[in-house]
C-alpha cells in the first residue's frame, strides 16, 4: 500500500509534466487522467488500513526513507483518519477542477488597454495555455497532497511553500480585472508565513532534536522548556493563521479569491485553506501542546472575532465572489475556534467542518463561477430573478448556501453545532461568552446567505440575468459538481462518515497532547 | 659568507603527487602563453580552448585521485608547511574546477556574440575608428584563456595555502589576471575598463591591508604558518591586541575579495562593467577561494579565539545579509540585481563559517558550490538577451520574455527560485544546510537576519519572474539568442546541478561532510 | 613587553622633530634677505624647470619599462642562490631552472607580440 502512497504524489508530478508539454487539448485529458488516477489511488488508501504503532499518530500506511541524512531530513509519508479525508478531499477537488477545464478552459488576462480584460471581446482569442493551467493546479495538488501526507516537519515545510509559486501563477495569469494586486498580496501574505513556519520549525527542531512528526507529537512537548513551546507555537500559529486564515491576516484572502479564476478559487478555497487549519491541528498543536494550551485562549478569541467579522463583513458586501470569500473567513473561524478548545470534541469539529467547507465552498465557487461567465457581472445589484430564468443553476445555488449556512442534515451544520458544543464544555466564563458569541456568528451566517439568494434568485430578473445563455446546466457541470452535491448531503446525514475515521485518531492525539 | 645563514637553510620537501594539481593548472597556462606566442592566429581559439580545458579536467581528475587515495583522511603538509593537502582544501580546489570548467564554456562561447564576448585588441582606444572596426571583424583575443588559468591556479593555491605568506602570494596570482579580465569586454569597453581599474585599485588597497595583517601577527606569533598562530594565540605572552588588529586587517583582506558588507562597494560596479562570462567566473569562483581562505584561517589559526572575534564577523554577516537583500531590492539592472544577491549570499555563506564546528564547514562548502553553479546559469543567461547594443541587462527590457523564449525564461525562472530559496532547489538545500549548522552552533540570531534577509531578497527574484511573465513586452524587445553547444551545455550543467542538489542533496552533502577537517 | 627600549627611538624623534622646528624658524628670522630672479626659482640650482611637460609619453616607456621587472626579478633571485648554491645543490639547481624557464616564457611572449619592437 506504500505504492499507493507515493503514487498519489508521483502520478499528479507527472501529469503536470505531460499536461505542460503535451498539445493544449491532449495535455488537458492527460493531465485530468492523472487527477483520476490519483483520486483513485487516494481512495484506495482506505482499504487494508491498520494503524501503525501506538504512537500518538498511527499512520495506515507509511514510508519512511532517509532524504539527505547529513541534514537529518527524512522523506516520511504517512496517512491516517486525520489526514486521508482531506487527502481525498484534495484529489477529488483537483480532479473536478480538472475536468472542468477540459471542457471550459479560462482566458489569460491581457493587459492591454482599451480591452476589458476577461470581457467578451478577450474570449474571441484563441488560446492554448489551459495545458499550463491543468499543470499548475497538479502541482498544486502534489503541493497539498504532501502537506497533508508528511509526516516530518521539515518535508512539511517543503511541501508547504511548493503550493506557493503555482497558484500565484494561477491568480495572477488567469485572474480577473485586478489579479496583478491580488496575486501579489497573496503572495507576500504566504511568504510571510512561510517564513514565520519555516522559524518555527526550526525552534521545534533545534530544541528536539529531531523532525519527526510522530516522535514529536508522542513526546507532546516534552524536552522543550515551555518559554520555548510558547514561542514555536505562536510562529507556527501565526504561520497557518495567515493560510487558515485567521483574523486580522485574513486580507489577502478576499481579494486572492475574488480575482481568481472559478478553478483557482475552488482549489484555493476547498484545500488550501485547510493546508492551515490542518497544520495548527497536527503540527502546532502536535509538537508544542504546552505552547498551545498557553496561547489557546487567544486563538480562541480571535477565531470567535473572525467568525462574528466574517459575518458582519459578508452582510455588507455587493459581490457575489467576495461574499462567498468573507464568508470563508467565518467558516474558518470555527474550524480554528474547535482547535482552540484543545479538546477532541473541538477537533472532530474542526475536521468535519473542514470537509463540509472544501466541499460547499467549492460547490460554492463552482456556481459563481459558472453565473458570473453567464451573466458577466458579479454584482449582487446587477443580478435578480435568476430562479425564472435558469431554475437549475438558481436550485443549486441556494442547496450550495443553504448547506453553508449550516441546516441540519447538509454537511455545514455538524462543524458549527460540535464546535459550539466543544467551547461549551470547556467550560469557564470565557470559554461560555465565546461559544455564546460563535452561535450568534452561525445565526449571521443564516441572515447574510439568504439575503444573497433573496438577492440573486429571487425577485423580477434584470437586464443582466435576462440576458443570461446558456440557461440550462452543461453536461460537464453537472459532472463536476455532483459528486460535491451528494457529498455535502452524505455528510450531512450521515456525519459520522467522517466522524468514525477521525474518532481514534484524535483519541490518541488528545492522550498525547494532554499534560 | 655568513655562516649564520648558511646554516639556516634546510631544503623543503616538496610532496609533487599532492600538489599535482596546482601545479597542472599553472604549467598549462604557460602551455598556454607559449601557444599564443608562437601559434598563427587562427590556430590559437581551438587550441586555447583544448589547453584550457584539458588542464581542468585533468587537474580535477587529480583531486579526485588524491581524494580517493586517502588524503583527505590523512591530510597533510607539504613544501615546508607551506601548503595542506586536507580534505577541505581538495574539496575546494575541486569546486574552483568544476566551476572554473563551466565558467570555461561560457567564456569559450563565440556565436551568441559574434566573434566572442572579448575585444579583439584591448589596447585600442575605445570609442576610436580602429575601436569599430575591430569590434565589428576582428575575433575575441584568447589571451582570456591562459589568464582564467593563471586565476584558477592561484585560486587553488590559495584554498590550500597554510602560511600567510603563501596566502597572500596566491592571492595576488588569483587577482591580477581577474583584473586584467575584466577590462576585455567587447561591448561598452569604457565600461568595462573602468570596472577594471576600480577592481584593480580597491583590490590593491584591500591587499595592503592583507599585508598588514601579516605584519602584525607575524610580530604577534614569530611565524606566518597558521599552525603557529594558533599555539601563539594561547599561548604567547605578547599583547592580544596585536594579534586582533593582525586579524582584523586580514579579514577585510579576505572579506572584500568575499564581497562583505562594508567591503562590498566593488562589487556591482564591477559586476556589471565586466564581460559578463567573467563576471559569472568571478561570482562562482572567487567566491569558493575567498571563503577557502576564511574558512582556513578562522577554523585552522584563530579557532580558539573565536570567543572573542567572532560576534564582530557575526555583525559583518548580518550586515551583509541585510543590505545585499534591501539594495537588491532597488535594482534596474539584471547585473547588478545579481551582484547585491551575490552579495546577500556571502554573509549566508559567512553564517554557516560562523558555526565554528564542523557542520559549519561542510555546510558553508556544500553551499559554496550550490550557489556557484546556480550563480553560473544565471549568467550565462543573461548573455543570451541582446539587442543592438550587445547584452540588454536593463529589467525592463526582460519584460515579457516569457512569452517570446518559453525555455529561457522557464530556466531563469527556475534559477531565481533557486536563489529565493523554495524547495527543490539547491538554493533551500544549502539555506537549510547553513541555517542547521548555525544554529547547532548557537548562532541564533544570525538565522534569525538570515531568514528574513531570505525572505526580502525572494521579492526582486520574484520581480524578475513577474516581469517576465506577467508583463507585454516592448515594441523594440531584445531579441534572445540561440545559445552554442559551449553555452548550453553550461546552461543545462548549472540548471541541473541546481535541481539535483535541491532533491537529492546527499551526494554532495556527504562528500561535504567527508571532508570536513582541515590539518592543523 | 617592556617600552624600555624604545625610549631612545622616542628620544630621537623628538629630537629630530626640535631640529627641523629650529632650522625653520631661525633660518628666515637670522638670514640675510637679498631676492633675484634666480633665488625665487623652485629650485635654486640644476636644470631649469620646464614651464609644462610637452605633451604625453609614449606608452612604450611604461611597457619597457615593466618589461624591465621580468629581468630585474630574475636578477634579484638569481644573486642568493648563486651565493648559496653550494648548499641548495641539485633541488636549488633544478628550481631554479624550472623558474628561469618560466620567466623565458614570459619573454618568449613578449618578443613574439611585438612587445621589443619600438615600431
Amino acid at each position: 500500500m506504500t505504492v499507493l502512497l507515493v503514487a498519489t504524489l508521483a502520478v499528479p508530478a507527472l501529469g503536470a509534466l505531460a499536461a505542460a508539454l503535451l498539445p493544449d487539448r491532449t495535455g488537458r485529458v492527460v493531465g485530468t487522467v492523472a487527477a483520476a488516477l490519483a483520486f483513485l489511488a487516494s481512495v484506495a488508501l482506505a482499504f487494508g488500513r491498520e494503524p501503525g504503532g501506538t504512537g500518538a499518530i498511527r499512520p495506515w500506511h507509511q514510508l519512511d526513507v532517509p532524504w539527505a541524512p547529513a541534514l537529518d531530513l527524512r522523506f516520511h509519508l504517512g496517512v491516517d483518519g486525520i489526514s486521508w479525508p482531506l487527502v481525498v478531499l484534495t484529489t477529488l477537488l483537483t480532479l473536478l477542477c480538472c475536468g472542468y477545464t477540459v471542457w471550459r478552459v479560462p482566458v489569460p488576462g491581457v493587459d492591454r488597454p482599451g480591452v476589458d480584460p476577461g470581457g467578451p471581446a478577450e474570449e474571441a482569442r484563441p488560446d492554448d495555455r489551459g495545458r499550463y493551467l491543468v499543470a499548475l493546479l497538479l502541482a498544486i495538488e502534489v503541493g497539498i497532497l504532501g502537506v497533508f501526507e508528511s509526516l516530518d516537519l521539515v518535508l512539511f515545510f517543503v511541501f508547504f511553500e511548493i503550493v506557493l509559486l503555482p497558484m500565484y501563477a494561477v491568480i495572477a495569469v488567469w485572474g480577473g480585472p485586478r489579479r496583478r494586486a491580488a496575486a501579489t498580496k497573496f503572495v507576500l501574505y504566504t511568504l510571510f508565513g512561510s517564513v514565520l513556519l519555516l522559524a518555527g520549525v526550526f525552534v521545534v527542531v533545534a530544541g528536539a532534536g529531531t523532525a519527526d512528526l510522530v516522535t514529536l507529537t508522542q513526546r507532546g512537548g516534552a524536552g522543550l522548556g515551555h518559554g520555548t513551546q510558547v514561542v514555536a507555537f505562536a510562529l507556527l500559529a501565526l504561520a497557518f493563521a495567515v493560510k487558515s486564515p485567521l483574523w486580522p491576516l485574513h486580507t489577502w484572502l478576499p481579494d486572492a479569491h475574488t480575482e481568481a479564476p472559478t478553478v483557482g478559487s475552488v482549489i484555493l478555497a476547498g484545500v488550501l485553506l485547510k493546508m492551515g487549519t490542518y497544520g495548527l491541528l497536527r503540527v502546532a498543536v502536535g509538537t508544542v501542546p504546552g505552547g498551545a494550551r498557553t496561547l489557546a485562549p487567544l486563538l480562541g478569541v480571535l477565531a470567535t472575532a473572525a467568525i462574528l467579522i466574517g459575518a458582519l463583513v459578508c452582510l455588507r458586501q455587493t459581490e457575489l465572489k467576495r461574499l462567498i470569500a468573507y464568508s470563508s473567513v467565518g467558516h474558518m473561524g470555527f474550524v480554528l475556534l474547535g482547535i482552540a478548545t484543545l479538546s477532541a470534541t473541538g477537533f472532530q469539529a474542526a475536521l468535519v467542518g473542514n470537509i463540509a467547507h472544501g466541499l460547499l465552498t467549492g460547490l460554492l465557487f463552482f456556481l459563481a463561477g459558472a453565473l458570473k461567465d453567464r451573466a458577466h457581472t458579479g454584482e449582487l445589484d446587477r443580478l435578480g430573478g435568476l430562479r425564472e430564468v435558469a431554475p437549475g443553476l438558481a436550485g443549486l445555488l441556494a442547496f450550495a448556501a443553504i448547506g453553508s449556512l449550516g441546516l441540519p442534515g447538509l454537511a455545514g451544520f455538524w462543524g458549527e453545532l460540535f464546535t459550539v458544543y466543544a467551547a461549551v464544555r470547556h467550560g469557564g466564563p470565557l470559554w461560555m461568552v465565546l461559544a455564546v458569541l460563535a452561535a450568534v456568528g452561525g445565526a449571521l451566517a443564516a441572515a447574510y446567505f439568504l439575503r444573497l439568494l433573496r438577492r440573486v434568485t429571487h425577485g423580477p430578473a434584470v437586464n443582466a440575468v435576462v440576458g443570461l445563455r446558456p440557461t440550462a446546466l452543461a453536461g460537464a457541470e453537472l459532472v463536476a459538481w455532483s459528486p460535491l452535491v451528494l457529498l455535502a448531503l452524505a455528510v450531512g446525514l450521515a456525519p459520522s462518515l467522517v466522524l468514525a475515521l477521525t474518532a481514534a485518531p484524535v483519541h490518541a492525539l488528545v492522550t498525547a497532547v494532554t499534560p | 659568507m655568513n655562516p649564520v645563514l648558511a646554516a639556516d637553510i634546510t631544503l623543503p620537501h616538496i610532496n609533487y603527487g599532492a600538489i599535482a594539481p596546482i601545479l597542472i593548472l599553472l604549467g598549462m597556462a604557460c602551455v598556454g602563453v607559449l601557444a599564443e606566442a608562437f601559434l598563427p592566429r587562427t590556430l590559437r581559439y581551438p587550441v586555447q580552448v583544448l589547453v584550457s580545458l584539458v588542464a581542468q579536467v585533468a587537474g580535477l581528475a587529480t583531486i579526485i585521485g588524491l581524494a580517493l587515495s586517502n588524503y583527505a583522511k590523512k591530510p597533510t603538509l607539504t613544501a615546508g608547511d607551506a601548503l595542506a593537502v586536507d580534505g577541505p582544501g581538495l574539496f575546494l580546489q575541486g569546486a574552483v574546477l568544476v566551476l572554473g570548467i563551466v565558467a570555461t564554456l561560457l567564456i569559450a562561447e563565440r556565436s551568441v556574440e559574434r566573434g566572442g564576448a572579448f575585444v579583439a585588441q584591448a589596447a585600442v582606444t575605445a570609442g576610436s575608428e580602429a575601436d569599430a572596426e575591430q569590434a565589428r571583424r576582428q575575433p575575441s583575443q584568447t589571451e582570456i584563456f591562459p589568464l582564467s588559468l593563471f586565476a584558477l591556479g592561484g585560486m587553488m593555491l590559495f584554498v590550500s595555502a597554510n602560511d600567510l605568506l603563501t596566502m597572500f602570494v596566491a592571492l595576488e596570482v588569483f587577482s591580477l589576471p581577474l583584473y586584467l579580465m575584466c577590462a576585455l569586454a567587447r561591448r561598452r569597453r569604457l565600461l568595462s575598463q573602468e570596472a577594471a581599474v576600480k577592481y584593480f585599485l580597491l583590490g590593491a588597497f584591500s591587499s595592503a591591508f592583507f599585508v598588514y595583517g601579516i605584519a602584525m601577527l607575524y610580530g604577534f606569533a614569530g611565524s606566518v604558518k597558521f599552525h603557529d598562530i594558533a599555539v601563539a594565540a594561547i599561548s604567547s605572552g605578547k599583547s592580544d591586541l596585536l594579534m586582533f588588529i593582525g586579524l582584523a586587517m586580514l579579514a577585510i583582506g579576505l572579506l572584500f575579495k568575499a564581497a562583505a558588507v562594508p567591503f562590498h562597494v566593488w562589487t556591482p560596479d564591477v559586476y556589471q562593467g565586466a564581460p559578463t562570462p567573467v563576471t559569472a567566473l568571478m561570482a562562482s569562483c572567487t567566491k569558493v577561494a575567498a571563503f577557502g581562505g576564511i574558512l582556513r584561517i578562522f577554523y585552522v589559526a584563530f579557532l580558539d579565539s573565536r570567543w572573542d572575534w567572532r560576534p564582530v564577523i557575526g555583525v559583518i554577516a548580518v550586515l551583509t545579509m541585510v543590505i545585499g537583500a534591501i539594495l537588491a531590492v532597488t535594482q534596474t539592472d539584471i547585473k547588478r540585481l545579481l551582484a547585491y544577491s551575490s552579495i546577500a549570499n556571502a554573509g549566508y555563506v559567512l553564517t554557516g563559517v560562523l558555526a565554528m564546528q564542523k557542520d559549519g564547514i561542510s555546510s558553508s562548502l556544500f553551499y559554496l558550490v550550490t550557489y556557484g553553479f546556480t550563480v553560473l546559469a544565471a549568467f550565462g543567461l543573461v548573455t543570451l538577451v541582446r539587442d543592438q547594443d550587445g547584452e540588454a541587462t536593463h529589467l525592463s527590457r526582460w519584460a515579457g520574455l516569457g512569452r517570446k523564449a518559453p525555455v529561457l525564461a522557464g530556466v531563469f525562472t527556475f534559477l531565481m527560485l533557486s536563489f529565493a530559496g523554495i524547495p527543490l532547489t539547491s538554493g533551500f538545500t544549502g539555506k537549510f544546510a547553513v541555517f542547521s549548522a548555525a544554529l547547532g552552533g548557537g548562532q541564533t540570531t544570525l538565522v534569525i537576519f538570515g531568514v528574513l534577509s531570505s525572505v526580502l531578497l525572494a521579492f526582486p527574484y520574484l520581480r524578475v519572474v513577474v516581469l517576465m511573465y506577467l508583463q507585454e513586452p516592448a515594441a523594440d524587445a531584445p531579441t534572445v539568442a540561440v545559445p552554442g553547444a559551449l553555452t548550453s551545455a553550461a546552461l543545462a550543467i548549472g540548471a541541473i546541478v541546481t535541481l539535483l542538489l535541491g532533491v537529492w542533496p546527499s551526494v554532495l552533502l556527504d562528500v561535504a561532510n567527508s571532508a570536513a577537517q582541515f590539518v592543523g | 613587553m617592556s617600552i624600555a627600549p624604545y625610549v631612545p627611538i622616542a628620544g630621537l624623534l623628538v629630537l629630530g622633530a626640535l631640529f627641523a622646528l629650529f632650522s625653520c624658524t631661525i633660518a628666515p628670522l637670522v638670514g640675510p634677505k637679498r631676492f633675484n630672479k634666480a633665488k625665487l626659482e623652485a629650485y635654486e640650482c640644476g636644470i631649469e624647470p620646464a614651464p609644462v611637460p610637452a605633451g604625453r609619453f609614449p606608452i612604450r616607456f611604461y611597457l619597457t619599462a615593466m618589461l624591465f621587472i621580468v629581468f630585474d626579478i630574475e636578477i634579484i633571485f638569481l644573486y642568493p642562490w648563486a651565493v648559496s648554491f653550494d648548499m641548495l645543490g641539485t633541488f636549488g639547481f633544478v628550481e631554479m631552472l624550472l623558474f628561469i624557464v618560466t620567466v623565458f616564457i614570459a619573454y618568449a611572449y613578449v618578443w613574439r607580440r611585438g612587445g621589443l619592437d619600438w615600431d
